[in-house]
């Protein structure tokens, strides 16, 4: 069902909610900019799978991102990482928390009342960053904009220092790639890059696989 | 493991095409060397022409400058896979 989240500067975002009304509370982040546009449906089906498996989740629109109302140009990463929070407390203090990331939608989950950490095919903000520039060389398009996108400067310098949370920096993390991905994970899935794709698709299958090995990993956590 | 040698390079490249494309199986596998890529694939748009560098990157283990992109390597699927088979992996 569509909800909302309140920020604590008296900003409002909407956000997509699944499953149950007790347990653990998933929130996903999506990747940045145009990625997200190409794997929200996918993000959709993964929650609609995980409520299947009994696990509340929740897809926040951030400042800057989707329906948000918010201008980009005036978000950075801490904007980002302060939707993740507000959207995943909006259930309840007493709940426990874990982030859902996908590409660099897994560089904003630095809230430290998080129970764990998921991260699926997670890209770092330097290998974003030489994505966009790439993008908008190739681009025909001549404004300021990337994609669309108008991402401030100070954005991009923040991004490109910016990687994924490891379990250094506390609490379990969990990455899982495709298996045409040669960087390190703890597990690999067949399937396409969706989030390469100019036209959004979607791929049910994968959102299963991907739901059941959540569910599963959370119930580890909580022991 | 990386691909490295030239029909796994070939393959991959083909796969690539078709997953970043949304190409069908039975189109992306019809392929030949002289099949024309840019300006000849409507897929293969500006955009799409950075999502498949950047794929190529990560499944060959390969660095792309983006000055050594041009018509000349886009222009068939052979020229791509010579290319790509020209880069040796990070």
């Amino acid at each position: 069902m569509i909800d909302h989240y309140d920020l604590p500067g008296g900003g409002r975002e909407a956000m997509l909610r699944f499953g149950p009304e007790t347990g653990p509370v998933v929130v996903v982040a999506l990747p940045l900019f145009e990625e997200a546009n190409r794997v929200r449906a996918f993000a959709v089906s993964i929650c609609r799978a995980l409520a299947a498996c009994g696990v509340t989740s929740v897809l926040p629109d951030l400042p800057g991102q989707g329906e948000s109302l918010v201008p980009l140009a005036e978000c950075g990463l801490e904007q980002f990482s302060e939707g993740i929070e507000f959207a995943a407390r909006a259930l309840g203090h007493d709940r426990s928390l874990y982030a859902v990331g996908i590409r660099s939608g897994t560089l904003l989950d630095r809230l430290t009342i998080l129970n764990g950490r998921w991260h699926f095919a997670p890209q770092d903000g330097a290998d974003l960053v030489r994505d966009l520039t790439r993008v908008k060389q190739f681009a025909t398009a001549a404004d300021d904009t990337i994609a669309g996108n108008a991402i401030s400067t100070a954005l991009l310098d923040d991004l490109i220092d910016c990687v994924a949370w490891t379990e250094a920096d506390g609490g379990p993390v969990r990455t899982v790639r495709l298996n045409t991905d040669a960087k390190p994970a703890d597990h690999r899935v067949p399937g396409m890059p969706l989030w390469r794709r100019a036209e959004p698709g979607n791929d049910p299958e994968l959102a299963k696989i991907l739901a059941d090995d959540i569910a599963d990993w959370i119930a580890a956590c909580e022991g | 493991m990386l691909p490295d040698d030239i029909s796994e390079i070939e393959t991959t490249v083909r796969a690539v095409l078709r997953d970043v494309l949304g190409l069908s199986a039975a189109r992306a596998d019809a392929f030949r060397s002289d099949t024309a890529l840019f300006g000849a694939l409507p897929e293969l748009d500006s955009m799409a022409v950075a999502g498949v560098l950047t794929e190529l990157e990560e499944r060959l283990g390969i660095l792309i400058e983006d000055d050594e992109v041009d018509g000349e390597m886009l222009e068939n699927f052979g020229s791509l896979v010579r290319y790509a088979a020209s880069k040796q992996p990070q």
